[in-house]
């Protein structure tokens, strides 16, 4: 009885997400800003994304990328993508509204907040252009540098959730190991970096947090696309 | 389970906090914690704060040129390695939490105490949950693609299994 009553709640919630994920967000307050909503992954075969969940998990956080306009869509399944149409990964259409949420897009990472239990660990932002080591990423939130690796930076924020910036230029990057930042604080800048192997040009960029539930425990990648969203609405007007 | 997860999460959305975690002390093991040689002061100095067992793979230990960050809620320690970096880091706090009797979430929650291999972006970690804490080990490597400690699991699980108890109070 239990689990058929989870499973009509779940059934439910689906079914109205579904419904909602259905359009395109209109124009934002005349900024040209669209996007298709949370989990709604695009094309529909790059995987089960969460949809309906719109919960903005790091809430008030600063957009990653310095300035507008960014892009949030698929690396893999956009233009020049592995699985993408035919063309350059600098195809101006990789670089237009609408965002596309790529969280959950089909990998083997073992993901438990993806409906198919593995997916994409954060998602992928494209800055202005496609010029490589030229657009800044900056600290979401004030806290502290705790790691640097090949082509990787983590920042800790003081609320305690973990920041990963993938692929910047290792050159440029302007942090180091164990040094405060604030809000806004310049990290590095964009590139193709994945070590000696190159990706596309763009940041990848995840958000780790703890879930408690009475005496247990569990650090997952949460879902960022909404805090992001919510994010970039305010680096539009100007308040970021 | 995994909608149900999904569902709890949404529905627990209004019982958003954060806090600490209840830190189940092990009992002193002097092997750990009282070394034949001393551990490099980068490494007592760096974790003098820190109030949760630290754990570091046996064969950092005595790493010099670590790098630790950390206070009193988490720590990180990272080391240079020939073509790769890893760290190994503990956290105490929790952002959200979900209240719920739900006996499936329960034992799913129960199973996040096993430790989970994972590729992350070409990295390899490690993670899981010890006296209460949740702890990473991580590799990541300049040749991802073709290095074996980041396409396979078994350097990391190597690193894994000689992990200890290095310091941390209550």
């Amino acid at each position: 009885m239990r689990y058929f009553l989870i499973a009509f709640i779940a059934l439910a919630l689906t079914a109205c997400a579904t419904k909602k994920n259905t359009k395109v967000e209109q124009t934002w307050k005349g900024k040209g800003f669209t996007y298709y909503p949370s989990g709604a992954l695009k094309p529909s075969n790059s995987g089960r994304g969460r949809k309906g969940d719109n919960y903005i998990y790091a809430p008030n956080i600063r957009f990653p990328l310095a300035y507008a306009p960014a892009y949030i869509n698929s690396q893999v399944y956009g233009i020049g993508g592995q699985f993408g149409a035919r063309g350059s990964l600098c195809d101006q259409r990789n670089y237009k509204y609408p965002w596309k949420d790529n969280y959950c897009e089909k990998r083997t990472r073992g993901m438990p907040l993806c409906p198919s239990g593995v997916g994409h660990q954060g998602v992928d932002i494209r800055a202005k252009d496609c010029r490589n080591n030229t657009h800044y990423a900056v600290a979401v939130e004030e806290g502290v540098i705790t790691y640097i690796g090949s082509y990787s930076v983590k920042l800790r924020g003081t609320s305690g959730r973990t920041y990963r910036y993938l692929h910047l230029n290792s050159r440029s990057i302007q942090v180091k190991r164990g040094q405060r930042v604030w809000r806004g604080q310049k990290i590095g800048r964009v590139s193709n970096n994945m070590g000696g192997t190159k990706t596309s040009i763009h940041l990848h960029f995840d958000i780790k947090q703890t879930i408690r539930f009475g005496s247990y425990s569990k650090s997952v990648y949460v879902p960022p696309y909404s805090s992001l969203v919510d994010a970039y609405k305010r680096l539009l007007r100007g308040k970021p | 389970m995994r909608l149900l997860l999904t569902t709890l999460l949404l529905l627990s959305s209004l019982n958003a906090e954060s806090g600490i975690l209840d830190i189940k002390w092990p009992k002193p093991n002097p092997q750990h914690q009282k070394p034949s040689t001393p551990y490099p002061s980068v490494l007592t100095e760096g974790i003098k704060k820190t109030k949760l067992p630290v754990y570091i793979p046996n064969s950092f230990a005595y790493d010099k040129k670590m790098v630790v960050v950390a206070n009193k809620d988490f720590y990180t320690i990272s080391f240079l390695l020939q073509g790769a970096t890893f760290m190994v880091s503990g956290d105490r706090t929790f952002q959200k939490s979900v209240t719920t009797s739900n006996s499936g979430f329960q034992k799913m929650m129960k199973a996040s105490s096993n430790v989970e291999f994972m590729e992350e972006e070409g990295m390899r970690s490690a993670n899981f949950n010890r006296h209460g804490v949740n702890y990473e080990l991580l590799i990541e490597c300049e040749q991802p693609k073709t290095d074996t400690r980041c396409k396979e699991d078994t350097f990391i699980r190597k690193l894994y299994s000689r992990l200890i108890m290095v310091g941390g109070r209550p």
